[in-house]
């Protein structure tokens, strides 16, 4: 492992990472507020809503992200007019995969409220959409912050998967690079970046926790 | 005339349980009314109803003139919609065994934020209501405190300030003191002792003999979805008539 080397690398390393920030960060963009309305059509009354949402779930999370990222990429252009390219694809799969997942987090949440507090909520007059917005969801938030941080912990990883559809990202930078000069050095320092990088989000993830159980704290006045 | 009309109420679990059994109860202005029984003999479930909690399978309640639920000649039961199920409710309001108060919210927040979400009053002159009512809570100082630095008492007494600020015209306690230590009933029964001066109309859902005897203007024993027995406290508990209450009484006294 030689300075120059990696100095050398180096550059397409870095825009390697630029693109799997890209992914990153559009997923949880879209991903996380698209789960709100899929996750309260899995919990609602009416039967068609609730019976889609299930189905939803279910085939994003019961098949592998490979062959879902492979899917769209092959079939959407064949099947529908809707022409993407490389990184878009990836991003559209990853938030309809994400989604799924984070959906299922948030019915979690949302179920775990205790069943007095819906009950207090109505007969002070509450609708059950006030209800939702006043009082579970404000209070589901913290009980689905430590499952969502491990989730965006595992999308940070997820994204070396869409190298597969030539999306030139962090992986198939190093990949490339090795390929080429047949140093693996690269995976090293690639490695090191993905490292830094879930650091990051589970420091972000923690201050958070703190900020949300504030009032959890019996010696706080 | 009666401020609630509970007629021939009926409430069926399932197939064959009765939780409540052909109950009516007319509930005078001002009458503080405790309702007593064993568990399972249908007091919580007649108190829910009322507040539609529980949907009853017979009968009417009408709260203030306004039919809350009625059975019309063919025997269906019939609810109006939603939205006037939901103004008529908020003419009674509910004190629960555990307290339910919203966790995220302080406890001046869990007792201004349906007069001003549902009532529409405005930030400020809910906020100067609920500390009145804190202050009548005898906690005026844990305005800005969350529930959960709170001890039990402290919590039924934010709990039934929460209530009172809706204006209602019928407080309901569903056991308000069953979930609190014994040496701390005492600040929960003295608040509602002192609504019952007030001239407060209240149904109370109780195990506290005691209180059901020194605060009540009338008790009512209920037993396997029936009232079996009702009158002032000194009738009840000094002559009872039936066996059943005579039983129950017993038991009390160890």
């Amino acid at each position: 492992m030689e300075l120059d080397y990696i100095m050398g690398i180096m550059p397409a390393l870095i825009d390697g990472t630029k693109e799997t920030l890209k992914i990153f960060c559009f997923t949880l963009l879209f991903a996380l507020p698209l789960a709100l309305p899929i996750s309260m059509s899995a919990i609602s009354r009416f039967w068609p809503l609730k019976a889609l949402a299930k189905i939803y779930i279910w085939v994003f999370r019961g098949t592998p992200l490979m062959l879902q990222i492979f899917f769209f990429f092959y079939c959407l252009p064949m099947l529908t007019p809707i022409k993407l390219d490389r990184l878009s694809t990836a991003i559209f799969t990853f938030v309809l995969n994400y989604a799924a997942y984070f959906a299922e987090i948030y019915r979690g949440g949302i179920e775990s409220i205790d069943r007095g507090q819906r009950e207090a909520a109505k007969s002070l007059g509450f609708s059950r959409w006030q209800t939702m917005y006043l009082i579970i969801i404000p209070q589901a938030v913290r009980r689905v912050i430590p499952p969502v941080s491990n989730e965006v912990i595992t999308l940070i990883k997820d994204t070396a998967l869409v190298y597969v559809i030539g999306v030139p990202e962090l992986m198939k930078a190093a990949k490339d690079a090795n390929n080429r000069d047949v140093d693996p050095t690269a995976y090293f320092i690639a490695a090191l970046i993905y490292l830094a990088l879930t650091f990051i989000l589970t420091m972000i993830s923690r201050q958070l926790e703190r900020r949300y159980s504030r009032h959890e704290r019996k010696d706080a006045v | 005339m009666a401020i609630l009309e509970i007629k021939q109420v009926k409430k069926r679990f399932g197939h064959d349980v009765d939780a409540l059994d052909d109950v009516s109860l007319s509930v005078a202005e001002g009458e503080a009314v405790a309702i007593i029984g064993s568990s399972g003999s249908g007091k919580s479930t007649l108190l829910r109803s009322v507040n539609n909690l529980e949907r009853v399978s017979g009968g009417e309640i009408v709260i203030d003139g306004d039919v809350l639920v009625h059975t019309d000649e063919s025997g269906n039961v019939q609810y109006p919609p939603d939205r006037e199920i939901r103004r008529i409710c908020t003419k009674t309001s509910m004190v629960f065994q555990h307290f339910n108060l919203f966790p995220h919210l302080s406890c001046l927040e869990n007792v201004t934020l349906a007069p001003v979400k549902i009532l529409k009053k405005s930030k400020e002159e809910s906020a100067a209501k609920a500390r009145e009512l804190l202050e009548i809570v005898g906690l005026s100082q844990k305005a800005d405190s969350y529930p959960d630095q709170l001890s039990g008492g402290q919590k039924q007494r934010i709990a039934i300030a929460r209530a009172l600020a809706m204006d209602p015209q019928i407080m309901l306690f569903d056991e308000p003191t069953s979930a609190l230590d014994p040496e701390i009933t005492n600040e929960v029964t003295r608040v509602i002792e002192d609504l019952v001066r007030r001239r407060m109309t209240m149904l109370i859902v109780t195990h506290d003999m005691r209180f059901a005897r020194d605060a009540a203007s009338r008790v009512v024993f209920m037993d396997s979805g029936r009232i079996v027995e009702q009158g002032p406290p000194k009738q009840l508990f000094e002559h009872p008539e039936s066996e059943r209450l005579q039983e129950f009484i017993r038991s009390y006294q160890g």
